[in-house]
C-alpha cells in the first residue's frame, strides 16, 4: 500500500496543497474575473433576445451555468467521502466538508434563478411539473442533511468518515431521485405550453455565451472551494510549524 | 453578427424588454453570491492568521516574536495573552511541585 | 468457544431482536399508534368529502407510513447502543452486514407489517375505490422494507447522539422520495385503470438493491460511529 498509493498521500499533504494553491490563485481569479465579466457582457448587451422569451433568455445564461455546477457537488464530494474512507487523506474531508455548504447555496441559487426565470415563462414562480426544479430541491434537502450530520457529531474523525459515508449514499440517491421525479412528472402532463426544452428556440450565440459562464461559474465554485479549504487547513494545522510561521509573516 | 450591441438606450437596457425585475434581480443575486462566497472565506483567512499569530507568537520565544515584527494589536488579545501567561506560570510551578 | 455459522448467527440476531420488541410492547405500538392517528387527521384538516380523500388516499398514507417508520426506526440501535450489545455485535466475527440485515427484517416484521396490515382499512376510511387496494397493499409490502433498510444507514450514523429524532428524518425523509413516487403512482395507476406492474417491479428492484447494498453501508456506518 505505501509505495502504490504514494503519489496520493503526498498529493493529499495540507501543506503541499496550501503550497500549491498560493501559487495558483491568482491565476484562478484572473481567469475567472475576464470569464466572468466576458460573460455576463455578452449576456446583458450583445445576447439576441430570444423570439418567444425575450429578454429573460438573458436570465437562463446565469440558470443554466449554475444549475450545471451545483450538479456536480454530490459527485465530487461521493469521491472526497471515498478517499476519506478508504486512504484517511484529511485533506479530502477538508475539502468535503466545505463543499457541503458551497453545494447548499448553489442550489439555492439554481432554485432562485430558476424560478425567477419561471415566473415570466411559466407565469408560476414554483412549477411542480419541472422534474429538475423538483430534484434540485431534494438535492438542497439532502445537502443541509449531511451539513447537520457533520454539525452533530463532535468528534471531527468521526464526523469525517459518517459525512464521507452519508455523501456517498446521496450522490446514489441524487441519481434515483433525478430518474424518479423525471418520471413522475412525465406522467403528470406539463400545463405549460411553452417548451421547457432550455435553448430549443436558441441559437449558438445563447450556448456560447452560457459555455463562457459556465467555464466561469466552474472557476468560482474552484477559487471559493479552494480559499475555504485554505482556512480550513490553517485551523486545523494550526499547531505546525509552517502555519505558526505563515502567521506571524502574515501579520 | 456576435458583436451586435442589442440595446439603443440605456433607458432600454434598464427596461430589459419589460422584464427588469426578473432580469436585474438574477444578476444582482449573483453578483451577491460571487462576492459573499468569495469575500467571506477572505475574511475568515484573515481571523485566522490574526488569531494562530497571538497564539503562535507565545509558543516561541519573545525574542523570535520581536524579529518577526508582530504587535499586540488589541486590548482583547493583550488580555488574552496575559492570561495566558499566568497558566502557563501556574502549570510550570505545578509541575515543579510534584517530583 | 464454540464456532457458530453465519445462518445460526442470522437467526440468533432475528430471534433476539423479536423477543425484545414483545417485551417493549409499547415502544412497537407507538409509532404504529402514531400512524393511525396522523391518517385521521387527512380528513378533518383537509375535506371529509369522499371524492377528495379518493385522490390523495394513497399519498397521504404513504407519508404516514415513512414518518410512523423515522420514529420508529429512532429506536432500532439505540438500546443496543445503551446496553452494549451494539458493541458486542460489532466485535462478532460474522460478518456485521448480515447481523444488520437480521436486524432490519425483525424491525420490518415488528413495525412495517402492523401497518400493512391495517393498511386496507384506513384505505377504506378514505374511500379509495377498490381497484386501488391491491396495488398500495403490494407497494407497501415492497416499498417499506426499503425505507427501512435506507433509513437505517441513517439511523446508524446518528447512534452515538444524545438527541437525534429531527436529524434522522432530515436525513432520512429525502432519500425515500422515489419509494414514495413509485409507491402512489402504483396505486393511482391502478385506479385509472391501467396496470400498476410496472411500478412494483422498479419497487422490487429498488428492494432487491437495498436489500444488498444498504446493510453493507449501515454495517460500515455502525463501525464509524463506535469507532469512528
Amino acid at each position: 500500500m505505501a509505495g502504490r498509493w504514494q503519489w496520493l498521500h503526498r498529493l493529499g499533504s495540507p501543506r503541499w496543497f496550501y503550497a500549491t494553491t498560493t501559487r495558483w490563485l491568482p491565476w484562478l481569479a484572473g481567469a475567472m474575473a475576464l470569464l466572468l465579466a466576458v460573460g455576463t457582457v455578452w449576456a446583458l448587451l450583445y445576447l439576441p433576445p430570444d423570439y418567444q422569451q425575450g429578454d429573460t433568455s438573458r436570465i437562463l445564461v446565469v440558470h443554466v451555468a449554475v444549475a450545471g455546477a451545483s450538479l456536480s457537488f454530490f459527485p465530487l464530494m461521493a469521491v472526497a467521502g471515498t478517499v476519506t474512507l478508504v486512504w484517511r487523506i484529511k485533506l479530502a474531508d477538508m475539502v468535503a466538508k466545505n463543499a457541503a455548504p458551497l453545494g447548499a447555496w448553489f442550489s439555492f441559487l439554481t432554485l432562485a434563478t430558476g424560478s425567477i426565470w419561471g415566473s415570466v415563462s411559466w407565469g408560476t414562480w414554483w412549477e411542480w411539473t419541472d422534474s429538475r426544479l423538483v430534484s434540485m430541491l431534494f438535492q438542497f434537502f439532502l445537502l443541509l442533511g449531511v451539513i447537520s450530520l457533520r454539525a452533530a457529531l463532535d468528534n471531527s474523525a468521526t464526523a469525517a468518515r459518517a459525512c464521507a459515508l452519508l455523501s456517498i449514499v446521496g450522490c446514489i440517491n441524487v441519481v434515483v431521485i433525478k430518474y424518479s421525479v423525471q418520471w413522475w412528472n412525465t406522467l403528470h402532463q406539463p400545463p405549460s405550453p411553452i417548451s421547457m426544452q432550455v435553448g430549443s428556440p436558441n441559437g449558438p450565440e445563447f450556448w456560447v455565451a452560457t459555455a463562457i459562464m459556465a467555464v466561469a461559474v466552474y472557476l468560482f465554485l474552484a477559487l471559493s472551494l479552494i480559499l475555504a479549504t485554505r482556512n480550513e487547513i490553517l485551523e486545523r494545522e494550526s499547531k505546525a510549524q509552517w502555519v505558526r510561521e505563515l502567521a506571524l509573516g502574515a501579520t | 453578427m456576435l458583436a451586435e450591441l442589442q440595446f439603443d438606450s440605456l433607458q432600454e437596457f434598464l427596461a430589459m424588454g419589460g422584464y427588469a425585475f426578473n432580469v436585474w434581480s438574477v444578476y444582482a443575486l449573483f453578483a451577491v453570491f460571487v462576492f459573499a462566497n468569495l469575500a467571506l472565506p477572505l475574511r475568515r483567512r484573515r481571523l485566522i492568521l490574526r488569531r494562530l499569530a497571538a497564539r503562535g507568537d507565545l509558543a516561541q520565544s519573545p525574542a523570535a516574536a520581536e524579529q518577526s515584527g508582530w504587535e499586540v494589536s488589541t486590548v482583547g488579545e493583550e488580555l488574552q495573552e496575559q492570561q495566558r501567561e499566568q497558566k502557563e506560570q501556574r502549570e510550570q510551578e505545578e509541575q515543579g511541585t510534584k517530583p | 468457544m464454540s464456532r457458530v455459522s453465519a445462518a445460526a448467527a442470522f437467526c440468533a440476531t432475528l430471534k433476539r431482536d423479536l423477543l425484545i420488541s414483545i417485551k417493549r410492547r409499547n415502544e412497537v405500538l407507538n409509532p404504529f399508534m402514531f400512524f393511525l392517528i396522523v391518517v385521521s387527521l387527512f380528513p378533518l384538516g383537509i375535506s371529509p368529502e369522499g371524492a377528495m380523500l379518493r385522490q390523495i388516499a394513497a399519498g397521504v398514507i404513504w407519508i404516514a407510513v415513512l414518518l410512523a417508520s423515522m420514529l420508529s426506526m429512532d429506536s432500532l440501535y439505540r438500546s443496543d447502543y445503551e446496553d452494549g450489545s451494539l458493541e458486542q455485535l460489532l466485535l462478532s466475527s460474522q460478518p456485521l452486514y448480515l447481523l444488520v440485515f437480521a436486524k432490519n427484517i425483525a424491525h420490518w416484521l415488528v413495525s412495517g407489517l402492523p401497518v400493512i396490515v391495517v393498511s386496507p382499512l384506513l384505505a377504506y376510511m378514505l374511500s379509495l375505490p377498490a381497484a386501488g387496494y391491491p396495488a398500495l397493499v403490494l407497494s407497501l409490502l415492497l416499498g417499506v422494507p426499503v425505507v427501512g433498510m435506507v433509513g437505517s444507514i441513517a439511523v446508524a450514523l446518528t447512534v452515538g447522539l444524545g438527541s437525534r429524532g429531527l436529524i434522522l428524518a432530515v436525513i432520512a425523509v429525502p432519500m425515500s422520495v422515489p419509494v414514495l413516487i413509485f409507491g402512489t403512482l402504483a396505486v393511482q395507476n391502478s385506479l385509472a385503470g391501467a396496470s400498476p406492474v410496472g411500478y412494483l417491479a422498479l419497487l422490487g428492484a429498488m428492494l432487491a438493491a437495498a436489500a444488498s447494498l444498504a446493510p453493507v453501508a449501515t454495517a460500515a456506518a455502525l463501525r464509524i460511529a463506535l469507532h469512528g
